[in-house]
């Protein structure tokens, strides 16, 4: 595993083109994309629905490959890694935050964080370890034994972010993470993402339609169409409410 | 690997299914476990018969008793032959005997059956496993007394105790119950040798002779002197390979059932393919999500197979108990070589037990690997947009 310097890119992603195959017809979804990452960046992808967000999301995440350009994470090509280094690759690299939180139901929440965590060659005291501090980071170390039926949509989407860190990856994805939520739960949730960019360095692309979370990121992009339509920093970018 | 317990839970979750599931598995284990027991008891009965000390002298040519016979001169000479074991008082353990065949009713208006009559020397009792009487007392000779095996005298109508039957006129009553050791005697109703064969007729006349013989040579001796006397055209085998041969008339059963449990547990695997294809289709965001974690498809292949596998073992042990009521119940069947009813206990030992534990975890695998694949080819994109 190489570890990028401070300042190497965290994502490359070089001339991509993505199309999806439906029998003959042909769908094109991303026409041309570049997007370059820095460690520490914490980048909001807004568009109109359909304008491929998260085919873009999905293939520097490494859930997918281009068909044709490069994407580079964490220094890994993934357009040329087998689908099984891959999967090992995002076990350690990546963290998903999904809209709609996508906890296992028959488990825990302690056993939703640690599930990540059996796939790395911690020791089962070390994964306690990790489980709760990722708990008693988005607050909910008292609700560790409550299924995701018990819990309300934003302390599910806690817990879901508790499993995104709780490997401590260095990017994370987050597909619409309060596209499901009311206000007040999905600023709880903006704030948590706020924390891990800022206290915990964590990079994060996050795809968003509400422009006052993308305001909470440093960076927002902008997209139609497959194809970037702007790129700006986000000089009032702040980790508390306007 | 995936915890045991996401598929444990999952089952719980839908446990309508997972019972349903359960039961038609355990139904087709039972099923199978209850002719394969069957198939044991009936080979029990045939192997515990046959003795590798005691041989059988049949007329040249016959292979079965029913067919043979033996003029009373030569059986008297047969049962002084030299190396033949003796009793306690002195006898040589050496029995002639005479084998009819009558047509009783069944009870519970079961229609009729051949039921095997044997008339033999007292000393023949020796010559069976573990000959008891459970019931009743033994027969006298001359006074035309029966005694009936315990199963048969379930089976039949008039072969209880004190219950009477006619043969060729003649007023025969059932004096006692035996059992030995679950050979082929207790098929058998056993009558004197002399009562039976003037009952029939056939004065003094034999069929067979049974005797024991513990020397390996004096065995050969008396099976090679047999061969070459040509005045009465006999021939001895070793008891143990006469039984053997009798078990050909239960390859016919043996194939049946083994083609009936094979169908059966063919539409098992169906019944657990569908419910994992269910499973694994409504719990395709599942699949996606343990993807994009970082399992891998061998991982997640093993664990939907491993599920499929706690639902047929499960139904596999149901169906293994199920049928421990019954170990020990005696049923009926023909004998293809002899067309007369023969009994035999169901054993369900742990060879019939595993081979139907073998089946459940057929079915598991094969039922569980087809839908395992599917969750496994699914695009991670895909199944995380499933809802
Ligand atoms: N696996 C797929 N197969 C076919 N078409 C797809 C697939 N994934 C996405 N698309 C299509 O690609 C386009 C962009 O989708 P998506 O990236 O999900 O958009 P967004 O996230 O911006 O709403 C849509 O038209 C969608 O229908
Ligand atoms: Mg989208």
């Amino acid at each position: 595993m190489s570890t990028p310097s401070n300042t190497d890119p965290v994502v490359l992603v070089r001339d991509v083109y993505k199309e999806f195959r439906k029998g003959e017809t042909v769908i094109p979804v991303l026409a041309g994309m570049d997007l370059e990452l820095l460690p520490g960046d914490y980048l909001a992808m807004m568009g109109p629905s359909g304008s491929g967000k998260s085919t873009l999301l999905n293939l520097i995440a490494g859930l997918d490959k281009p068909t044709s350009g490069s994407v580079i994470v964490c220094g890994q090509d993934l357009g040329k890694t087998s689908q099984s280094a891959l999967a090992k690759w995002r076990s350690r690299h990546v963290g998903f935050i999904f809209q709609m939180y996508n906890l296992i139901p028959v488990l825990t929440a302690y056993e939703n964080v640690e599930l990540p965590l059996t796939l790395t060659p911690l020791s089962r005291k070390q994964r306690v370890e990790q489980v709760k501090t990722a708990l008693e980071i988005v607050g909910l170390g008292d609700r560790m034994d409550h299924y995701p039926r018990q819990l309300s949509g934003g302390q599910e989407q806690r817990v879901s972010i508790a499993r995104a860190i709780a490997t401590d990856p260095t990017l994370i994805v987050a597909d619409e993470p309060t596209g499901d939520l009311d206000a007040k739960s999905g600023n709880e949730i903006l704030e948590l993402m706020h924390r891990l960019n800022e206290e915990f360095h964590k990079t994060i692309i996050m795809v968003t339609h509400d422009p006052s979370a993308a305001a909470r990121a440093k960076r927002t992009l902008t997209m139609a169409d497959g194809r970037l339509v702007s790129d700006i920093q986000n000089s009032t970018a702040t980790g508390t409410t306007a | 690997m995936i915890p045991l317990k996401y598929n444990l839970r999952s089952l719980s979750v839908r446990w309508v299914t997972t019972l349903l599931t359960c039961l038609a598995i355990g139904i087709v284990v039972c099923a199978s476990v209850l002719t394969f027991g069957m198939i044991e008891g009936i080979e029990h009965a045939l192997t515990s018969s046959g003795d590798a000390t005691d041989l059988i002298i049949m007329r040249k040519g016959s292979n079965n008793e029913l067919s043979s016979t033996i003029a009373p001169t030569a059986a008297r000479d047969l049962i002084n032959l030299d190396g033949i074991a003796k009793d306690a008082q002195g006898q040589p353990l050496a029995s002639r005997e005479f084998i009819t065949v009558l047509i009783q009713p069944r009870r519970n208006a079961g229609g009729t059956a051949n039921v095997i009559v044997r008339g033999l020397d007292k000393v023949g009792r020796e010559l069976r496993p573990n000959f008891t009487i459970v019931e009743g007392r033994d027969l006298e000779a001359g006074v035309n007394e029966l005694i009936v095996s315990k199963s048969i005298s379930t089976r039949f109508e008039n072969l209880g105790l004190d219950g009477s039957i006619e043969i060729n006129n003649v007023n025969f009553r059932v004096v006692g119950l035996f059992e030995a050791g679950g050979s082929a005697a207790e098929s058998e109703v056993w009558a004197d040798l002399r009562d039976l064969t003037s009952a029939q007729r056939y004065n003094g006349a034999v069929s067979v002779v049974n005797m024991r013989v513990p020397e390996e040579a004096d065995r050969q001796a008396i099976i090679d002197r047999v061969r070459e006397n040509d005045q009465f055209k006999l021939s001895a085998v070793v008891e143990s390979d006469y039984f053997e041969d009798q078990k050909s008339s239960s390859l016919a059963i043996k194939v049946i059932a083994y083609i009936i449990a094979a169908f059966l547990t063919f539409g098992a695997m169906f019944a657990a393919a569908n419910t994992m294809y269910a499973a694994v289709s409504s719990r395709a965001r599942e699949i996606g999500t343990l993807r994009a974690l970082g399992f891998a498809r061998s991982t997640i292949l093993v664990s939907f197979m491993l599920e499929s596998l706690v639902i047929c073992l499960i139904g596999g042990i149901l169906g293994c108990l199920a049928t421990l009521p019954l170990n020990g119940l005696s049923g009926g069947t023909q004998n293809a070589a002899t067309f007369s009813e023969i009994t035999f206990s169901f054993r369900f030992g742990p060879k019939v037990l595993l081979q139907g534990m073998g089946l459940a975890l057929a079915m598991g695998l094969i039922g569980g690997f087809f839908p395992a694949i599917r969750a496994i080819r699914m695009q991670i994109t895909n199944a995380l947009r499933q809802s």
